[in-house]
């Protein structure tokens, strides 16, 4: 049994434990693991890859230090092990060129703007996983706790079986 | 913690693959008094599916195919142990006028075995005059012409081995065609959203009143269950269901209700027909063995009291457990039914075949034969495509083929006869028996799948009957009929049932919830079965 984990990418510490907060209500389902830049969340994607981990939700700023947040997304497409992966930006900065790159390029799911309210990312959060768990994983029950019950027990209905 | 829960998944894989193979084995380091060679297989065998099924040490249905694969190379005609064997002869030696010299090793039980053909034989009975190494016996019907078997343990001796066809053909047995006419009509209504708005048309006159509303799902639950998958309906219901527990706060005890009545109403209601559940084929397909056809009418007719009694005593169970404190409200129920052709032939061909069933007995169409049509209408017309038809859960097939073929095996090798001959049960009054029965099969069926407790109890009940073990008034049908109900009335824990799984999964319904209805359904139910299987069933048989 893996597990499906939660990366959130952002280089502002305050930021990133208010988003950690807004999520914490999904954190026993799905460990939630945070990097402070795309080279830190390389290397985190690649720890979580070797320990037989998947990731099921990457929510990620924009304007960091080193390389930008649509690149390393696009880098994530390509990866087969980050390609299903859902993809949030999370950003206040980025320009209408490099969204549209990350729309085509990176398969970008959804684009949250900065301020969000804390109900707004948690929503987010449970629709791309309910998502992720539906197309990638075959025992659906363990996420009804948490995620969208209405979408995963039509899952069940139309695969026939549990 | 995922390191854990990983070693002791490792363990329980360890345990359960220990046992199956030990349980294999068994049989072929001790020799049992009275169980014939292939008997020991077959115990072998079924051993090691019991273990492997109660453990789960691999997808059950994957037993299933282990155990057709075991059968057509150890038990088969043509398999590895019987292919070439022929029955080993020995002629008897003439003394004086009917007295002969025959080995030892060829008389049991005061007979001799008279060869007919390499595989064929027939017992004589021999008066034994003297025994020793080369025994002194005395008959009329032996001649110098005479052939004897040389060793009555020989493997042929009490077995003659099927063709390995035998065992490939419970993939295409009649009841698994049954249930495939089923899966295509399931599936069907799946794709099409008739299960969806037949329950927002069925629902809509229950009205407002809370416990109406409850009544009305489970009725529409148990009757959609009666033709879908228990699954299928359960997720299906709960789409329903859910919107109306967001409409009620946390403390209220009706979430409880409400996550409670559909796995209920859908384990019930599988029990209405035989395509309900696959425990039922598992019933229909031994006694059709011993050539006991039950029609599709007569199973409703015998079955559909016991629903609506135990529909209506989990009602009223929760009504006194939960009692709701709300006092109406809205049930929103959107959708509307598909107009396109496609679903048209659909719902045209769903109530043929459904009319068909019912009335076998003015047309006399088998069941099965009518099932076919579906099968054939849905996929010529394109209702069901490539991909549709993929979907369908083949895996439950397997499963139950397996089972249907386990029970040959314990049938023909004598090995279910053997089981059951070591206790004396004409000392046991009828109806003790059902009960025995009828509560076994509801323990084991909590903690094991519906469909492998009866794949395991069955075959017993049936040579009992056939053997004449049972004593006076010994009924095959009831008692098949009380185990299979017993097994779909098991439904005390979340891991009871696919859908008990569902309901527990919504976080609505803590265990004890479960257990307390469970259990008064359980014992109620195996009362209700007892007072059917005495009062109603004969009735209904006759």
């Amino acid at each position: 049994m893996s597990d499906i984990y939660i990366v959130c990418v952002e280089d502002e510490p305050q930021v990133l434990d208010v988003v950690i907060r807004d999520l914490a209500k999904l954190e026993d389902v799905f460990p939630i693991e945070v990097a402070h830049s795309a080279d830190e969340a390389r290397e985190l994607i690649k720890e979580i890859k070797e320990e037989g981990n998947k990731i099921g939700l990457a929510i990620c700023d924009h304007i960091m230090p080193g390389d930008k947040g649509v690149d390393l997304m696009i880098e994530m497409q390509k990866d087969p092990f980050t390609e299903h992966t859902r993809k949030v930006l999370l950003t206040g900065q980025a320009g209408l060129e490099e969204t549209i790159e990350a729309v085509n390029k990176a398969k970008l799911n959804r684009y949250i703007a900065k301020p969000w309210k804390p109900q707004q990312i948690v929503e987010v959060a449970v629709d791309e996983l309910t998502t992720y768990v539906i197309e990638q994983e075959k025992e659906l029950l363990q996420y009804m706790a948490v995620l969208d019950q209405e979408r995963l027990q039509e899952a069940i209905r139309s695969k026939g079986y549990v | 913690m995922p390191i854990k829960k990983q070693k002791q998944v490792n363990l329980k894989t360890f345990t359960g693959l220990s046992l199956g193979l030990l349980g294999f084995l068994l049989p072929l380091f001790f020799q049992f008094d009275g169980l014939s060679y292939a008997g020991h297989i077959a115990l072998g065998i079924f051993l090691m599916a019991a273990v492997f099924w109660m453990f789960e040490t691999i997808p059950i249905y994957s037993t299933s195919m282990l155990v057709i694969f075991l059968q057509i190379t150890l038990l088969s005609q043509q398999g590895l142990l019987y292919s070439e064997t022929q029955l080993p002869e020995a002629a008897p030696v003439h003394q004086s006028g009917n007295e002969w010299l025959v080995p030892a090793g060829a008389i049991q039980d005061g007979k001799v075995l008279v060869i007919q053909d390499a595989r064929k034989y027939k017992p004589l009975e021999v008066n034994v005059l003297e025994t020793g190494e080369m025994t002194r016996v005395e008959s009329a019907d032996i001649s110098t012409d005479t052939r004897l078997v040389a060793d009555t343990r020989h493997k042929l001796v009490g077995y003659t081995p099927p063709g390995f066809s035998v065992f490939f053909g419970t993939l295409a047995n009649p009841i698994i065609i049954l249930f495939l006419g089923g899966f295509m009509l399931a599936g069907a209504s799946v794709k099409y959203n008739l299960d969806k708005n037949l329950t927002n048309v069925l629902l809509k006159p229950f009205g407002q009143k809370p416990m109406f509303i409850i009544l009305g799902l489970m009725i529409v639950t148990a009757t959609l269950s009666a033709f879908m998958s228990n699954t299928a309906t359960t997720a299906m219901m709960m789409t329903v269901a859910i919107p109306i527990a967001v409409q009620v706060s946390k403390e209220d005890k009706f979430r409880i209700i409400l996550a409670l009545s559909i796995p209920i109403a859908a384990n019930i209601g599988g029990m209405a027909t035989p395509i309900g559940t696959p425990p039922n084929a598992i019933v229909i397909a031994n006694l059709a063995q011993q050539g006991i056809n039950i029609a599709f009418g007569s199973w409703v007719s015998l079955m559909l009291p016991l629903t609506v009694l135990l529909l209506f005593i989990a009602w009223t169970t929760m009504r006194i457990l939960y009692p709701p404190t709300l006092e109406s409200f809205k049930l929103s129920l959107k959708g509307s039914f598909d107009k396109s052709l496609k679903a048209k032939i659909l719902y045209a061909l769903f109530g043929l075949t459904v009319l068909l069933w019912f009335t076998e007995a003015q047309h006399g169409i088998p069941s099965s034969m009518v099932a076919f049509l579906p099968i054939v209408g849905l996929t010529v017309t394109s209702v069901m495509k490539q991909e549709d038809i993929r979907s369908l859960p083949w895996e439950v097939l397997w499963l139950v083929a397996g089972g249907i073929a386990l029970g040959i095996s314990m049938e023909n090798t004598g090995l279910a006869m053997w089981l059951v001959s070591s206790i004396s049960w004409d000392a046991f009054p009828q109806l003790l028996l059902l009960l025995v029965f009828g509560f076994v099969a509801l323990m084991l069926s909590n903690f094991l799948s519906n469909t492998v407790t009866a794949t395991l109890l069955i075959p017993l009940a049936v040579s009992m009957g056939t053997s004449g073990i049972a004593g006076e008034g010994f009924s095959l049908v009831i008692t098949s009929l009380v185990i299979g109900s017993a097994c779909n009335m098991a439904m005390l824990l979340p891991i009871s049932t696919p859908p008990n799984a569902i309901a527990m999964s919504t976080g609505f319904i803590k265990t004890p919830d479960m257990v307390k209805v469970g259990i008064i359904i359980g014992l109620v139910g195996i009362v209700a079965v007892l007072v059917l299987s005495q009062l109603y069933w004969p009735l209904i048989m006759n």
